[in-house]
């Protein structure tokens, strides 16, 4: 076995790979640019050697500087994570050279899974399910009903040169198949200046299904069953799970026994991913090869048991695998969640900044596992992906492990960027995500005009206002207690509060119990016990009993709460108060699509637009430098600028008004 | 007997309604809550003792003499707020537009009387057309009585001015004098001339909300202090501060029962201050880490941001905060800032109230626009406060404290009780550069030698280390320990007793 290893990766992968490392007595050497000096994963390791400056180009991808790393450092193997070097075949090969072993397949394996064609071709040789289509040059509309008749309804029309939907169309039949291969030559030569078009089988509402496979040097092949990743939201993974809720034995060993015989076609040596696309007739055919680690790893872990990144490792090593197909466990129900540092309220901008609070749910062995790069008080920089953490859970059921996944979410706390967890939890509370029957459109059909917390059903939401009467009376009970008080003529504290959240007002009545209140609201009544304390985020406790966890922050009046995806900010009031509240006019909150305001706090270097000037959407308008970056704003929205508010020059604050428009 | 009691029951029916039913809907109309309904939101429920609810006003002028109202368009009294005694007047728009007569000042001058034999705070709450022009100089002398008591009480009982309607001309001084002002958005403005005059004399076309509307003077001028959405909101949060403050300045500030743990440890801290040291981050962080439960009640939020001024509390007990702010401005002084926190500073001193200083502070704001306007003179207040100041004073220095400002910034200098730095602090005439290029004049032209140069300098003063040989810094800690190490030194402090030579006063450069 290896004395030492190094991870030509960062962030929570080289921390994972780490502790594997560690737990096996292996040494470890981290490599790190300028910007992740600080980084968690290189405090972990037991050495690290700078790699060059922030832009992964000129540090991460180097593999001259690498190699130089593990010879300065005697490294005798390397574990290159995912993304960055982890499917350069050069790089395998370049590391076979210099006598280090690439933790990973062999680079000829590498090489012909990386080409579309090739890899497509290898999967046609061992009978590996592939699209039906035709490559071919298409002579007219007639050949092509022909070749659509051959291949079977639905099919899909595309042009090779096209993209962003132009240049293709789906048939169902031969007239549609006849009139759409004419208007999509015509598209394609006019869009394009190009009419090649070919068919392809058009997988209806498809899955995105992967295979966990695990090759040794001796001729050994297991296959980990499958994870589905169809929650994505453009093209990117959301939520894994394993299994799958739509894979059924029969399916997963014919899946898996493919994905065996192709990782065979090709000597693979170590884990891998075959990809398929499932179509709702459990049709499925094979996408691509994926010849690394997969972020959504994790997963599989919980459900077989094996520690893939050991795995790994022992291969390299040249050991055997120590168990065969028969041993392969699946027990039970795991789901990931990443966590981005990403503002699902403005688009999934990408956030960067201070993590200020950073306290993700305890880890709890065999159902709360939580991967992470960084810590409280570290930097996300924009120079690298923007997954921080991953959550992954694991329950009997997949009913359980959902349930444990909106729990660890709601302990999941963080401040001073935007993460996407409560999007994450508006999924996990979502009927459809539930069931199990969605494809990979999932996101894209049910949230067409992006995410908003307000609007996420809650089975409860009195619960979140008895908790608001909780805070605020917590609050009084010490204002009560002040010193230089008038002896005998304390503040008298009403039994009878009301709770104004959003459009509606809730009456509760408020009793002392043991540890706690009782609220009741009509005739729904909450024990409430908790040990809560002035400014936790983190509320936990119990209601009438059962445990719950919830995040609240008082804010002026308001007390902001998340539960379950839901975002509220209840305000609570006396019966009085909450009249004369009523009298106070309702103003209109300001109409921000007729606002440039700043994403980040930063400073105002250009503004590039005057007063009474149209612009255009999609012109620039202004230039924010935040964190040495320059961030172009630019028109959403065809307008007018009326005034110009900040000047350049100035620093903003987020949310701050740089441009009026008419 | 019997029928004085009902004449008792009228009367009392005819003060509550004021102006009448139909002037109270028109006060709401206009999105403003009645004097009374102020008051009950204000204070405790059922606590408040109205007193001169008969009184009327004695004037004939005008026909004058057959309109009285009883109460004359203020409401005053006492009660509690979270049991503690304050004295309160809220003046009454439904009544004469809440224009202030003879009889109507004498109203607000007999609470304040009260309050500074008893040592309890006074809230005056804002809506008045004016003076009552009717009256002519008798009103005129109204105001001018309200004036010196809010000056004999000036340091003596807190005085909190809440604005929720018109304050125009005259009328603008009381609460000028004041320790705090409230606005509440919309429906509340303060101005010496209105838009009309404005209009005539400069030709300046502006709304009374531009000239002088809460958002005006919470970020322009600094009139105010804090601007609220509604009346209800502004008079909530008016309770929030009340608990910070002592009743007067015969007393310590009060204290409730603390949970946050005095010894509560945040390693966080120790990633705040940046490596580059021209990269801001945000010492609010720092303070809300540091105090009792992460709770800042932050004044003048929106005026002068460089500096950061609120109360907080520490082991339950209230604290004054100043800080430089490092993300607007890179946390120079300027005119604005000094000010700012040079009223703060005298506040806390007033009234028992220890100040915490954080500081990061690159100097004093250059250019003409400063000079000219007098940022010598600004800028002195702000050294006077804190050098005249003798309540426990503890300061941290996280990063810079370059030239003039490391002294203003209460330093051991001026008789900064415990100070401490950060690993990270750099106390220094100058930062390092501009410092190599007047010592080393003669090689500038040789960047090789003025970076060796600069390299040198920041090595033997980029550090906590020379201020410390000397004293002037009593420890250097770790960002983490800030809480423990304060709340330590303000435990250590508490009994601190120090006085300044006698005077008749000061003179602070006004």
């Amino acid at each position: 076995m290896f004395k030492k290893i190094l991870i030509a990766n960062r962030g929570e992968i080289a921390c994972r790979v780490i502790k594997t490392a560690h737990r096996m007595g292996i040494r470890t050497v981290a490599v790190y640019s300028e910007a992740d000096k600080d980084a968690l994963f290189v405090d972990l390791a037991d050495e690290g050697v700078c790699i060059g400056p922030a832009p992964s180009k000129e540090s991460y991808l180097v593999i001259d500087k690498i190699i130089a790393a593990c010879k300065e450092t005697g490294a005798e193997a390397v574990h290159p994570g995912y993304g960055f070097l982890s499917e350069n075949a050069e790089f395998s090969r370049r590391l076979e050279e210099e006598g280090i072993k690439f933790i990973g397949p062999k680079h000829y394996s590498v090489g012909k899974m990386g080409d579309k064609i090739e890899s497509k071709k290898l999967a046609l040789e061992a009978r590996v399910n592939t699209i039906p289509g035709y490559n071919e040059a298409i002579s007219g509309p007639d050949e092509a009903v022909r070749i659509a008749q051959g291949i079977g309804y639905p099919v899909m029309i595309k042009a090779s040169a096209g993209g962003g939907g132009k240049g293709l169309r789906v048939a169902f039949n031969d007239q549609e198949a006849h009139e759409g291969f004419s208007s999509c030559v015509n598209e394609a030569r006019n869009a394009f200046g190009d009419d090649r078009v070919f068919i392809e089988k058009f997988v209806v509402e498809p899955r995105h299904i992967e295979i966990q496979v695990l090759g040794d040097s001796h001729g050994n092949y297991v296959y980990l069953n499958e994870r589905d990743c169809s929650i994505q939201r453009r093209h990117q993974k959301v939520i894994e799970e394993a299994p799958s809720p739509f894979v059924d034995p029969e399916m997963r060993r014919a899946m898996g026994e493919q994905a065996v015989a192709l990782a065979r076609a090709v000597n693979y040596e170590s884990a891998g991913t075959v990809e398929f696309v499932v179509g709702a007739d459990k049709s499925f055919y094979f996408l691509e090869m994926n010849t690394r680690l997969q972020v959504e790893h994790p997963v599989t872990e919980f459900i077989t048991g094996i520690d893939l990144v050991e795995q790994m490792i022992r291969v390299a090593a040249g050991e055997r695998l120590s168990f065969s197909q028969q041993d392969v466990r699946l027990d039970g129900w795991s789901m990931e969640c990443r966590i981005n540092a990403e503002d699902p309220f403005r688009g999934f901008l990408p956030s960067t900044g201070r993590l200020v609070r950073f306290q993700p749910p305890l880890e709890q062995e065999g159902s709360v596992r939580v991967d992470t790069g960084v810590y409280e008080g570290g930097e996300i920089s924009m120079y690298y992906d923007s997954m921080i953490a991953k959550l992954i859970v694991h329950g009997a059921t997949r009913d359980q492990a959902i349930a444990r996944m909106r729990d660890a979410l709601n302990a999941f706390v963080i401040r001073g960027i935007s993460s996407n967890i409560p999007f994450q939890a508006a999924l996990l509370q979502h009927p459809r995500f539930c069931s199990g029957h969605f494809n990979t459109g999932f996101i894209a059909e049910e949230y067409p005009k992006g995410f908003d917390a307000a609007m996420v059903p809650h089975d409860d939401p009195v619960l979140l206002a008895a908790v608001a009467t909780f805070a605020r009376l917590r609050y009084i009970d010490r204002a009560t207690r002040i010193e230089g008080q008038m002896p005998g003529h304390g503040r008298k504290v009403p039994a009878g509060w009301v709770v104004i959240m959003g459009e509606r007002e809730y009456a509760m009545s408020v009793e002392p119990i043991e540890g706690g209140l009782s609220i009741r609201h009509r005739d729904q009544t909450y024990h409430i016990v908790s040990d809560w304390r002035f400014g936790e985020l983190l509320f936990t406790g119990t209601v009438n009993g059962t445990p719950i966890c919830l995040q609240i922050e008082r804010r002026g009046l308001r007390y902001r709460i998340a539960h379950f995806g839901l975002q509220v900010e209840p305000m609570v009031m006396t019966q009085r108060a909450a009249h004369l509240l009523s009298l106070m006019p309702k103003k209109a909150p300001p109409d921000l699509s007729r606002l440039l305001l700043s994403p980040m706090p930063g400073l105002l270097r250009e503004i590039a637009v005057s007063e009474g000037q149209e612009v255009k959407a999609g012109e620039k308008l202004a230039v924010i430098e935040a964190m040495k970056m320059e961030n172009v704003l630019k028109a959403e929205q065809d307008r007018k600028v009326k005034r110009i508010v900040a000047k350049p020059g100035a620093s903003v604050a987020v949310d701050e008004v740089i441009i009026e428009f008419e | 007997m019997h029928d004085i009691i009902r004449q008792l029951e009228e009367k009392r029916e005819k003060a509550r309604l004021g102006g009448g039913q139909k002037r109270i809907e028109g006060q709401h109309a206009k999105g403003k809550l009645t004097a009374r309904e102020r008051i009950e939101l204000l204070l405790d429920d059922g606590s408040f003792e109205e007193w001169d609810m008969f009184k009327e006003h004695r004037c004939t002028e005008f026909g004058m003499g057959a309109e009285t109202i009883p109460g004359d368009g203020v409401v005053t009294g006492y009660g509690t707020v979270n049991g503690r005694l304050v004295f309160v007047f809220s003046q009454d728009f439904t009544v004469f537009g809440g224009s202030l007569s003879e009889t109507h000042a004498e109203k607000i001058c007999k609470v304040m009387d009260h309050a500074m034999k008893v040592g309890a705070p006074v809230i005056g709450l804002n809506d008045s057309g004016g003076a009552r022009i009717q009256e002519g100089v008798d009103s005129l002398g109204g105001y001018a009585e309200v004036f010196q008591r809010n000056v004999l009480a000036s340091g003596v009982v807190p005085q909190i001015s809440l604005i929720m309607g018109p304050c125009a001309g005259g009328a603008v001084y009381s609460p000028a004098m004041t320790d705090f002002i409230f606005m509440v958005k919309d429906s509340s403005y303060m101005f010496v001339t209105g838009p009309e005059v404005v209009k005539t004399v400069t030709h300046e076309e502006v709304t009374a909300e531009e000239l002088g509307g809460a958002v005006t003077h919470n970020t322009k001028s600094g009139v105010a202090d804090l601007a609220f959405e509604n009346d209800v909101e502004a008079l909530m949060m008016t309770r929030r501060l009340v608990s910070f403050l002592p009743a007067s300045n015969r007393e310590k500030p009060p204290v409730v029962p603390a949970f946050d743990p005095p010894d509560r440890l945040d390693h966080s801290l120790d990633t705040l201050v940046p490596a580059n040291p021209n990269q801001p981050y945000d010492m609010k962080e720092l303070i809300a880490k540091m105090v009792d439960d992460g709770d800042f009640f932050e004044l003048q939020p929106d005026y002068a941001k460089n500096i950061i001024i609120g109360l907080a509390r520490m082991e339950g007990a209230t604290v004054g905060i100043v800080a430089n702010q490092p993300l607007v401005l890179a946390g120079c002084l300027d005119i604005k800032s000094s000010i700012k926190a040079a009223r703060f500073v005298r506040f806390c001193d007033a009234f028992n109230i220890p100040v915490v200083t954080l500081v990061d502070v690159p100097g004093f704001m250059p250019g003409t626009s400063q000079e000219y306007g007098g940022i010598i003179k600004h800028g002195a207040k702000l050294l006077y406060a804190y050098a005249e100041c003798t309540v426990p004073k503890v300061t941290v220095i996280t990063r810079k404290a370059y030239g003039g400002a490391y002294d203003v910034m209460s330093s051991k200098h001026l008789r900064g009780d415990v100070n401490f730095a950060w690993p990270s602090a750099e106390i220094a005439v100058m930062g390092p550069k501009g410092a190599v290029e007047i010592i080393f004049r003669e090689e500038k032209n040789d960047p090789a030698k003025i970076a060796a140069r600069e390299a040198e300098y920041k090595s033997r003063f980029a550090n906590p280390f020379v201020a410390g040989a000397r004293g002037f810094i009593d420890d250097v800690i770790m960002p983490h320990e800030t809480r423990k190490r304060v709340c330590r030194s303000l435990a250590m402090l508490k009994d601190k007793e120090l006085t300044n030579p006698w005077r008749k006063h000061g003179n602070i450069p006004l």
